[in-house]
């Protein structure tokens, strides 16, 4: 099964549990298998995620009904505000202690499409172009929502470690 | 570059996005500015511990039998003939499909996880690969011609592999070189997919017919099998599901 691993592990990442990523990944794979005529060539790993994302939404749609997931309009405004951190400062000794449990949640908590762009980014190592081949939006949306996604898991890490000090 | 616009492209050099004309101003500012420097290193170090820390899921050992139990049930991919362009890829993915609907899934695994090369000859084919492309020696005889290649390689060895062009399907022959693999002479047949170079090595063999099978190497991926006395050993850095397309056209040209 071509690439089945990155198709799970996003499908994974974007339901949030297993059962769901199965299922997500198993529709994939019959629309691919379905609809191969569509695919125009190039980096098939691509075009599959591209699917998997669209079985995500397909799911979405028939399981949480009203529940939007991705949030295009409030999002990906650009410009608009600052790229920089608000909490300055060296992070890298307090990065060494992130554990994966910790990172998993914060991650989890973060909306679908800063979810997606991560995995797509960090995980999958994809370019910005092949992130927005498979998210359907232009580059600088994927440079946008990337950075929000980051600046979002930054805070939710310094928020994180600002609770676990309180404690 | 002004201030803002490094502060905004500082994320894209983290992730290598950026040209080299943009990296070079982006790099004279960072150079000056303490606050990009910060950003940037904030940055780095969130990268890293993202990438060492950030869990990638694994499928469950079963999903693939279960998705290949769910796909519609076709002809053996042998059947198939390639036809058109779409259809060595076609053919791939059917192939990796149906394979696990008929066959079970061991035998896709094999295709489709690919395992840590043992053997001589496929290592000796991929350092055949890059000697090829640094020494900027790929052919000995460029043409897409297959007529003119096939003569030239038979007056050279003691067998005649098969030379077909398959720029229609997207895999131009683009020309033969003699090589040396694993103490025997060796037809290396040239061909490309976009800017991608493929070797397929043949050699003589005296081992039984063995199906296809996908090993990665030095970043290289690898497909070898052996048909009818000769083995063969495609070499290539283009994506697995292309080799393995590109092995299914020469075993099964149309």
């Amino acid at each position: 099964m071509p690439h089945l691993a990155a198709a799970f592990n996003l499908a994974r990442w974007l339901t949030g549990n297993p059962a769901d990523a199965q299922d997500v990944v198993q529709d994939a794979y019959l629309r691919a298998f379905r609809y191969f005529d569509s695919f125009r060539g190039g980096d098939f790993r691509v075009w599959l995620l591209s699917i998997v994302r669209n079985s995500f939404l397909t799911w979405v749609r028939d399981n949480r009904s009203g529940h939007l997931v991705f949030e295009p309009g409030l999002t990906d405004i650009t410009g608009a505000d600052s790229w920089a951190d608000p909490t300055p400062g060296p992070e890298a000794i307090l990065l060494e202690q992130l554990d994966r449990d910790t990172l998993t949640v914060l991650v989890a908590a973060l909306p679908a499409e800063y979810r997606e762009v991560l995995v797509l980014r960090e995980l999958e190592d994809l370019s910005y172009k092949e992130i927005a081949r498979i998210a359907d939006v232009p580059v600088g949306t994927v440079m946008s929502r990337l950075a929000r996604a980051r600046r979002a898991l930054r805070v939710a890490w310094h928020r994180h470690e600002a609770g676990k000090a309180a404690s | 570059m002004n201030h803002q616009t490094a502060l905004r492209w500082l994320q894209a050099a983290v992730d290598r996005q950026v040209g080299p004309l943009r990296g070079f101003l982006l790099d004279r500012h960072v150079a000056r500015c303490a606050i990009c420097r910060a950003e940037q290193d904030r940055l780095l170090s969130m990268r890293t511990a993202i990438r060492a820390t950030l869990e990638y899921h694994r499928a469950p050992p079963d999903l693939a039998a279960r998705i290949g139990a769910a796909l519609p049930r076709e002809a053996p991919p042998e059947s198939v003939p390639a036809r058109s362009w779409r259809q060595p890829l076609g053919f791939s993915l059917a192939g990796a499909l149906t394979g696990v609907a008929l066959t079970g899934v061991a035998l896709t695994l094999a295709l489709t996880h690919p395992s840590p090369s043992r053997d001589t000859l496929v290592d000796e084919a991929v350092a055949g690969h890059v000697r090829s492309m640094l020494a900027d020696h790929l052919t000995d005889i460029a043409t897409s011609d297959r007529h003119t290649v096939k003569p030239w390689l038979s007056a050279r060895l003691d067998f005649s592999p098969v030379t077909r062009d398959f720029a229609t399907e997207g895999y131009p022959l683009v020309g033969g070189r003699l090589d040396y693999i694993a103490g025997r002479h060796a037809a290396a047949l040239v061909y490309r997919r976009d800017k991608h170079v493929i070797n397929l090595f043949v050699t003589v063999s005296d081992q039984p017919d063995a199906a296809p099978t996908l090993t990665q190497k030095d970043g290289f991926n690898v497909v070898s099998w052996r048909a009818g006395g000769l083995r063969y050993v495609a070499v290539s850095d283009v994506e697995p599901a292309q080799l393995q397309a590109f092995a299914a056209l020469i075993r099964h040209p149309g």
